[in-house]
């Protein structure tokens, strides 16, 4: 099947201004390398998961998909056309098929409008609906997330969390977009609205045949909404497998770490002990070699002198690691 | 208590930050600090207007005969060394300086909100040029522009209108662009983009007015020190040229007569007093309402 | 014997749209050497809950009940007795660690500062060593020369170790960490709950853990007292209560949690409908409106704690029901699961 997104080599670097005299200063510039030539496809109806530690990089790559941070060099392809060379009308035009739910209910949302002037306004500004259809049409998106039509009439602080997050929901969904982007959609919430808001994503995927690429840090809620997971680790991608392949078989030392560290609700399911040691490095000073080396419990000399590429496993399933034999090892993963 | 009504009714060069418990509203209740404002400041607007109807003398008129008079039946406030009734002289005043006070923080807001928001939304070279030119004059002291303004126009309602919106716009510029800043990365400005609203619709519907509460609030503040502001330019002879009353012009007048005739200085004194404290009640009550409203 | 023991403990929030009852009768106690989880989601009670015990909340909140710490009745001390036993006797750490520092200080002197001004250290070199001691006990590498650094310079969770080091230096026999790694990454968060356990064992301390998150509950607690809308409505060991929860909340919370190890992910069942408005509290049982078992009894009585026998307690009256598996939605799923695993 042709990927309904394809990016390939996107790379980010911000210029940091540090001390007040490093911009004058010569060679005292640096640069934060937010994405570092990330390669990616997203087959249509799917739920691609991003996963990783803050300051991975997984916001940044969602948000220059949409092109609300411009990246420095790479492709981003929506449906074969590249989206980063898109002049403004091309842009705005697309933004109607490439769509975001933003993790923090509360500021995601304009104070100042109703539910129904926060919908109503999308309609009228894409041309979608006006006067009483476009009425209508917000009491079906109301419908849709699961909010009763009266909350059309109100303003967001009338609502709690989870129900923000269904408004933000509804918002993005006003566009009958193709793909959604939802950063972290879920962790902002109480555990007994998380279930809501992931079912009611999986619902909508079956329902309107949306594809969706979610953010996330949270293991458990991964796996249970993907169907593919990419795990980023300083900016790049370090594994990327189907989640059931990922989540029986990992071959990253750093995607094993994090399944191990991920909390259990079984007491006793004690796990893997490929504990992860220390924390990830300042991105502005990435390690030579690969960006895990220093935390890995299987690093030896070579992967402290280059960087190793990501490596095709078959079945679409992606390493970057010189050590993936060792980590895939049954006899080794138990030790 | 009284201590506390004197600091807070002072006016100063405050940001709406500052103002923050303790002010005059909490000491006398949310709601009716507003009811009470509105009403002190509506009651000014209606004496003022309706002054010849209330008054019997000509704010203008000169009695000789009549000069110096202490206060009395006949002359609520006494008279001026010209024998002018100072009362009537008071409330013809109110005209002046409430709609001086009005204009010359209406034309800093619109222009200071304006230019702010161009230099937080747009950044890179128009945030540059905008706030170097705020801090231009922002380093200016306050009376040496307007004396130098009121210098080159001369004495004059127009040049007073020009020079304080000179002194006033970069507060609001200053107040706006660090707002903007701050709206620009939250969120629903994000979405909005996402959704690919046009700049104009995202700064005039979604920004501005989630920024313009602390502008309201700092102007409500400002207000009375721009009138305190006309009175001290009418103290150097800078002020609008007589004999149309204004306080600041009564209050300089009277100066020479302190010891002999302390109703020309205090009772016009008095009246800015007034004002004051209607202004800032009204300007609490009406910040506390905004901030409930978010 | 128990060194912090809470009886009907209630808390009441004047607000402008009436009183909040926060919290209500609440009852636990934890001995020395023993880690308590209080879980629950947002507006629960239990950070409110600990705030009202170290008496953080302010003269306005309306108190009630007792918190025996060590014999003394901490509700009925002043603000000045508190205060010797805050930070002394009992320490506190909150969720966000880096904002918990005093950007200005170094972190040494932040650490030593609480023993000076407990005088729990003759002077001020002693502190600093014991400070820089605190430090390498944390797990700080290179204490002696990162004493001197200032908190921007550590990562977040140097950060929240450091704070962790300022609430052992006065050497407490309570320890109350409020989320203390919800903002953390979860590779960094199993460091600080390992850390903690550690601490725990080490210095026999009585650790009170506050989490929305069942997972750090399972790792790190001896016991578990769940509260749901000011209340506590279970307490258990984190086994039997992952096991067989014996309150309909407890279960709906657990059906919530995306089980990382199952084999096929199983539709998650939500718990329908939203807490209560604490100003505004249903009648009965606090659950009772998103409650599957829910009677006309759970909405018209007022339900105690009861004492199930075996240390546990539930604030349910339907709880042999949940006792039986099988018929009763809400408890099959947890406890098919236990038995598979």
């Amino acid at each position: 099947m042709t990927p309904l997104i394809e990016v390939r080599g996107l790379t980010m670097r911000y210029p940091i201004q540090g001390g007040f005299m490093d911009g004058v200063l010569p060679g005292r510039r640096r640069t934060l390398t937010a994405l570092d030539g990330v390669d990616l496809d997203i087959a249509p109806g799917e739920i691609f998961s991003l996963v990783g530690e803050s300051g991975s990089g997984k916001t940044t790559l969602g948000r220059a998909l949409l092109r609300l941070v411009e990246p420095t060099s790479g492709e981003v392809r929506f449906r074969g056309e590249d989206v980063l060379s898109m002049g403004p009308a091309r842009l705005r035009a697309a933004r109607r098929d490439l769509q975001m739910v933003f993790q923090d209910p509360w500021s995601s949302l304009n104070p100042r409008l109703t539910v129904g002037q926060i919908l109503g306004e999308v309609l009228h500004v894409h041309d979608i609906a006006r006067g009483a259809a476009a009425k209508a049409r917000v009491r079906e998106l109301l419908d849709l997330v699961g909010l009763p039509p009266e909350a059309a009439d109100r303003y967001p602080r009338h609502f709690s969390g989870g129900q923000r997050q269904r408004i933000g929901i509804a918002r993005a969904l006003a566009v009958d977009p193709e793909i959604i982007v939802a950063d972290e959609p879920v962790s902002a919430v109480d555990v007994s609205v998380q279930a809501q808001i992931m079912n009611l994503l999986l619902d909508l995927r079956e329902r309107l045949g949306l594809t969706l690429l979610m953010i996330a840090h949270d293991l458990s809620v991964v796996r249970y909404v993907s169907d593919r997971v990419a795990v980023m680790y300083l900016g790049r991608i370090v594994e990327n497998a189907p989640a059931a392949e990922i989540f029986a078989n990992p071959r990253h030392p750093y995607t094993r770490g994090l399944m191990a560290a991920a909390p259990r609700t079984r007491p006793n399911a004690r796990r893997d002990s490929a504990a992860i040691i220390g924390e990830p490095p300042s991105p502005l000073s990435p390690p030579p070699g690969c960006a895990f080396n220093p935390r890995c419990g299987f690093a030896d000399n070579g992967c402290r002198e280059r960087p190793p590429p990501l490596e095709d496993l078959g079945g679409t399933h992606q390493v970057r690691c010189f050590k993936h034999a060792s980590v895939g090892d049954p006899a080794l993963a138990s030790s | 208590m009284t201590e506390e009504h004197a600091a807070s009714t002072l006016p100063s060069r405050r940001l709406p930050s500052l103002m923050g418990r303790g002010r005059l509203s909490a000491l006398v209740g949310q709601r009716t600090a507003l009811v009470a404002g509105a009403v002190m400041i509506s009651a000014i607007v209606l004496v003022s207007v309706m002054a010849p109807v209330i008054s019997p003398y000509d704010p203008v008129d000169q009695d000789l005969r009549n000069a110096l008079q202490p206060p009395s039946w006949t002359h609520l406030f006494g008279t001026d060394n010209f024998g002018r009734d100072i009362f009537t002289r008071v409330i013809y005043a109110a005209q002046v300086d409430l709609r001086i006070g009005f204009l010359c923080v209406f034309f800093p807001w619109v222009l200071g909100t304006i230019l702010g928001g161009i230099a937080g939304y747009a950044g890179g070279v128009f945030d540059t040029l905008i706030m170097r030119t705020v801090d231009t004059f922002t380093a200016f002291p306050f009376l040496v522009m307007a004396i130098g303004v009121i210098a080159i126009l001369g004495p004059g309602v127009t040049s007073m209108y020009i020079a304080l919106t000179l002194a006033g716009w970069s507060m609001y510029a200053r107040i706006v662009r660090a707002e903007v800043l701050v709206a620009k990365r939250s969120e629903y400005v994000l979405a909005a983009r996402a959704l690919g609203f046009s700049h104009t619709r995202i700064m005039l519907r979604h920004v501005l007015p989630n920024v313009i509460t602390p502008t309201i609030i700092f102007a409500m503040t400002d207000i009375v020190l721009v009138i305190l502001s006309t009175t001290t330019l009418a103290f150097l002879g800078l002020g609008l040229p007589p004999p149309a009353p204004t306080w600041g012009t009564m209050i300089a007048e009277g100066k020479s007569f302190i010891f002999t005739a302390w109703w020309m200085v205090t009772l016009p004194g008095l009246a800015i007093v007034l004002v004051g404290i209607s202004l800032s009640l009204f300007g609490d009550g009406v910040a506390d309402w905004l901030r409930e409203r978010e | 014997m128990a060194l912090l023991e809470v009886r009907n403990l209630s808390a009441d929030i004047p607000t402008r749209r009436g009183t909040l009852r926060a919290v209500e009768d609440v009852n636990f106690s934890i001995s020395s050497g023993e880690c308590l989880g209080i879980v629950g989601e947002s507006g629960s009670g239990k950070s409110v809950t600990c705030k009202t015990i170290l008496g953080l909340l302010g003269p306005s909140v309306e108190r009630d009940g007792e918190a025996v710490f060590d014999g003394t009745d901490l509700l009925s001390l002043t603000e000045a007795e508190l205060t010797r036993i805050r930070g002394r006797d009992i320490a506190m750490i909150v969720q966000d660690a880096v904002s918990a520092l005093n950007p200005v200080l170094r972190v040494g002197g932040q650490i030593a500062e609480g023993m000076i001004e407990q005088g729990v250290v003759g002077s001020r070199s002693a502190a600093m060593a014991r400070a820089v001691d605190l430090m390498r006990k944390v797990g700080i590498p290179s204490p002696e020369e990162r004493a001197r650094d200032y908190p921007h310079q550590f990562s977040g969770g140097m950060c929240q170790r450091v704070v962790i080091a300022t609430a052992l230096a006065c050497g407490p026999r309570l320890l109350i960490a409020d989320e203390p790694t919800t903002a953390l990454d979860v590779t960094v968060q199993d460091q600080i709950l390992a850390l903690l356990r550690q601490l725990q064992r080490d210095l026999d301390l009585a650790v009170i853990l506050v989490t929305h998150d069942m997972g750090v509950v399972a790792e790190t607690c001896q016991r578990v007292a769940v509260m749901y809308a000011g209340q506590v409505v279970e307490t258990a060991t984190p086994a039997e209560l992952f096991s067989a929860p014996r309150h309909p909340y407890s279960a709906a919370l657990l059906d919530c949690v995306p089980d990382l190890d199952a084999a096929q992910a199983e539709r998650l069942r939500p718990i329908e409908g939203l807490p209560p408005d604490l100003v505004d509290l249903p009648t009965g049982c606090r659950f009772h409106p998103r409650c599957p078992m829910a009677t006309a009894e759970c909405r018209s009585q007022k339900i105690p704690l009861i004492d199930i026998g075996g240390g546990r307690a539930t604030r349910c009256i339907r709880h042999e029901d949940m006792a039986q598996p099988g018929p009763v939605s809400g408890t099959d799923s947890t406890t098919a699961e236990v038995g598979t695993a």
